[in-house]
């Protein structure tokens, strides 16, 4: 059985006066087990692989090879579909009409599944609406099905009306969880990450075919890990007081406030997906009445909850004090990721003004992460910004945008934007 | 003479011994487990050696927040406002009939509540009240375990009538002297049973109680911990006279403000605890012909109002005759004003049987 724990980072001392709350609350997850083998009802997978006419020969070599390579990493009995996306989405395996549209894994169906991938061809255009549509009828055609996960690839833009893959999403989002992954450097970033942050997922660039399977083994292993199938944050915030924000900000900056939905009118739940033994980090502010020196109060309970259990709690609270000693230190960890969630928006804007041709902001935004990455000891970000601009003075945040820039770079920076690293003991 | 010796140093020490004589080491096997809170409350009063387990808090059933009346958590914060709930200890109520309550408080400055409060009343008003208020020495060591001990040992003292000796006043002053000054010796054997033998800095504690009987109202007081009565409309009374420096600079003429507000207005010559002097309370009667107010209280509130004049203003502004609502309007007057030191207000609602015919009460005595 998975145990939670919940650990909380604030300075809990407010000035007279004061009115904000800031804490990081730390929620780690041990004994999740293996993702449908719980008795909380079986997991699923789905395999969605761009088959466009984009798609070149190597690339669509190499990402057979990652699709089959994906199929070994599947515990067997747990369900699982291939589909083959183009301008519509094919269900490559199981190949049925109607009925379940998911078989459970064993050696007979990854031999046959893996033959289908095979047969994939290159052919026509890019309608990313469809593939999620279809994806979803299949989850939801296996009732036993409660873990829903896919994973999908593609190399190019999205080529349909405005709109349609954004009501996809929205129709998947809180269905199933999606990890994304684009191949080469003809495909959008903001629009593929889209899909991963409605879906609860990751979003990264494959530069190059080789790395295609190593990536797919990754993350359906890491999706095999996950044994708890659902979780919620649930934040209680005092009568009277705004919720601000709430971000996870570890391991990436992934913003939940709109996605609050009431359990009780002082209570809100902020889905977190499926959990493996990992620790999560999230920021939550909260905004109360100002009340007199000396008072203590509860600014938020900041829970974990499975289905309607609570499984963990951190206390987040409000203590006025007259001791500008206590009341002026900003926490470690609430500093920490502050910086890193700004070092995020950085990149994003940083790289967006460079595109839209307004190099002065570009450079100015990207000076800005550049300084954020170094104070905030993200050295990944650092070493990532290094292809991107020429640094003169770390600390100062002085950069000039680099003439030539590979184009994968400039994505890579960009997909790993919102990656963080924890602080630095 | 037993030959145990002590592990650390290899003195001989009597088997019973908790700390070795020669080298000080502390001697485990003879130290009783400590108790549960469940074992001391059923032991009470508490006899247990306390020093080791924090005083089982009285029994309230329902936690209701103090700020919006919402539910308390079990995180021991409201969840309707979040205002942190004090502990059971920091923060009790008692009002054992409609006519009789009291509130027993941390205050805001003190980070432990170590006055404490026991409370008597039978269900027909006016028929009998026990008021015990006793206020821990705050440079004491567990003041707050020994005061609530001795609390609730004075009420059990004083569960059954006072006698009415042989039925003239005299006899039956000296029987009430009696009793209450036995009441205050149980409360101090209570205190000094939760101390620590060997502590350098035993618990010591006030002493005030009232006892109304009709319109019969006893008072006993040791330290400065004080018994008022506050008639409706009329001059009120301080009943009990503090042991304390303020009180000896009073009788040697200097004013009540200048006295009590002095460097030395705390400083208290008389207490309970095991370096107490004699327990020898200071006695009075007096017989109630009026509606009005019974007031037992420590000096977290009297700190804000002390006079009678004073006390009765805070009454009045208070608005209400109901005497759990007016304990707390005190004691959020007194936490309002500072709460500088830990608040406990008892009271008891008397109204006369029959209507006043004398409006000056008469004193019987005043030991």
């Amino acid at each position: 059985m998975a145990e939670f724990t919940a650990a909380v980072y604030q300075n809990e001392f407010l000035p007279d006066g004061g009115t904000d709350v800031n804490a990081i609350v730390t929620v780690s997850c041990t004994g999740a087990g293996t993702a449908g083998q719980t008795g909380a009802g079986s997991a699923g997978e789905i395999i969605i692989v761009d088959t466009s006419g984009s798609m070149g020969p190597q690339t669509m070599a190499a990402a057979k090879q990652a699709a089959q390579a994906a199929l070994a990493e599947i515990v067997d009995g747990t369900y699982f579909a291939v589909i083959a996306g183009s301008d519509r989405a094919m269900l490559a395996y199981p190949q049925v009409s109607s009925g379940p549209g998911m078989v459970p894994m064993d050696a007979s169906s990854r031999e046959a599944a893996s033959r289908a991938i095979a047969n994939f061809h290159g052919s026509g255009g890019t309608a990313i609406s469809t593939w999620l549509d279809l994806a979803g009828t299949l989850f939801a055609s296996v009732a036993e099905v409660t873990q829903r996960h896919a994973i999908l690839l593609t190399d190019g833009e999205n080529r349909e009306q405005p709109g349609s893959l954004d009501a996809a999403i929205k129709r998947a989002t809180g269905y199933f969880q999606c990890d994304c992954r684009g191949a080469g450097t003809d495909w959008q970033v903001d629009e593929v990450r889209r899909i991963s942050q409605a879906l609860l997922g990751t979003v990264d660039i494959i530069p190059t075919p080789d790395q295609m399977q190593a990536q797919f083994e990754e993350i359906m292993r890491a999706s095999m890990s996950r044994g708890v199938a659902d979780a919620q944050l649930r934040i209680w915030a005092p009568q009277g007081s705004q919720v601000l924000f709430v971000r996870q900000v570890s391991p990436s900056v992934e913003d939940l406030t709109a996605r609050r939905t009431e359990v009780n009118a002082l209570t809100g739940a902020y889905p977190t997906g499926a959990w493996s033994d990992e620790s999560r980090d999230y920021h939550v502010a909260v905004r109360v009445a100002a009340k007199a020196i000396g008072q203590e109060q509860l600014a938020a309970r900041v829970q974990l909850a499975v289905g309607d259990q609570v499984m963990a709690q951190g206390l987040v609270k409000a203590t006025w004090s007259g001791d500008s000693g206590l009341t002026a230190r900003i926490d470690q960890q609430v500093a920490h990721y502050t910086g890193q969630t700004e070092l995020a928006a950085m990149i994003q804007e940083g790289l967006q003004a460079k595109a839209s041709g307004d190099e002065a902001t570009a450079t100015t935004k990207l000076g800005r992460a550049v300084q954020l990455a170094a104070e905030t000891g993200n050295d990944e970000a650092t070493s990532k910004l290094r292809k991107v601009v020429d640094i003169d003075d770390e600390k100062e945040g002085t950069v000039r945008l680099k003439r030539a820039v590979d184009k994968a770079d400039e994505m890579a920076l960009d997909t790993a934007s919102t990656k963080t690293t924890r602080i630095k003991k | 003479m037993s030959t145990t010796t002590c592990p650390a140093c290899g003195t001989a020490v009597p088997p019973e011994a908790r700390f070795c004589e020669s080298c000080g080491a502390a001697l485990g096997g003879a130290a009783p487990a400590a108790p549960t809170a469940a074992e001391i409350d059923e032991l009470a009063p508490i006899s247990a050696p306390t020093y080791r387990t924090p005083a089982a808090p009285p029994p309230t059933p329902v936690r209701t927040c103090l700020t919006c009346q919402g539910p308390v958590g079990e995180d021991g914060y409201c969840e309707v406002c979040g205002a942190k709930a004090p502990s059971e200890r920091d923060h009790f109520r008692e009002d054992p009939a409609p006519w009789v309550a009291g509130v027993c408080d941390r205050g805001i400055r003190h980070h432990r509540n170590e006055d404490a409060m026991a409370l008597l009343a039978s269900a027909t008003p006016g028929e009998r009240a026990v008021l015990v208020v006793l206020d821990g020495v705050s440079n004491s060591i567990d003041s707050d375990v020994g005061s609530l001990a001795g609390a609730r040992a004075a009420r059990e003292a004083l569960r059954t009538p006072l006698p009415r000796g042989m039925g003239t006043p005299e006899g039956r002053s000296a029987a009430v002297t009696k009793v209450l000054t036995d009441a205050a010796v149980a409360a101090n054997e209570a205190v000094i049973e939760t101390t620590d033998p060997a502590s350098s800095n035993p618990a010591s504690a006030t002493y005030a109680v009232a006892v109304l009987e009709g319109s019969a109202l006893a008072h006993a007081n040791i330290g400065d911990s004080r018994v008022y009565w506050l008639p409706d409309g009329a001059p009120g009374r301080q009943l009990s006279v503090d042991d304390s420096a303020a009180q000896m600079q009073i009788e040697a003429g200097m004013s009540r403000e200048e006295a009590e507000s002095g460097p030395q207005a705390h400083a208290i010559t008389r207490w309970l605890g095991r370096d107490a002097p004699e327990i020898e309370p200071r006695l009075g009667a007096l017989e109630l012909d009026a509606p009005g107010w019974v007031v037992v209280c420590s000096d977290g509130l009297w700190n804000y109002a002390s006079t009678p004049e004073a006390l009765a203003a805070q009454v009045t502004a208070a608005g209400t005759v109901v005497p759990s609502e007016l304990a707390l309007a005190l004691v959020a007057f007194a936490n309002a004003q500072g709460g500088q030191d830990n608040i406990t207000v008892a009271l008891a609602r008397f109204e006369p049987a029959a209507p006043a015919t004398t409006p000056t009460p008469q004193e019987e005595s005043h030991g």
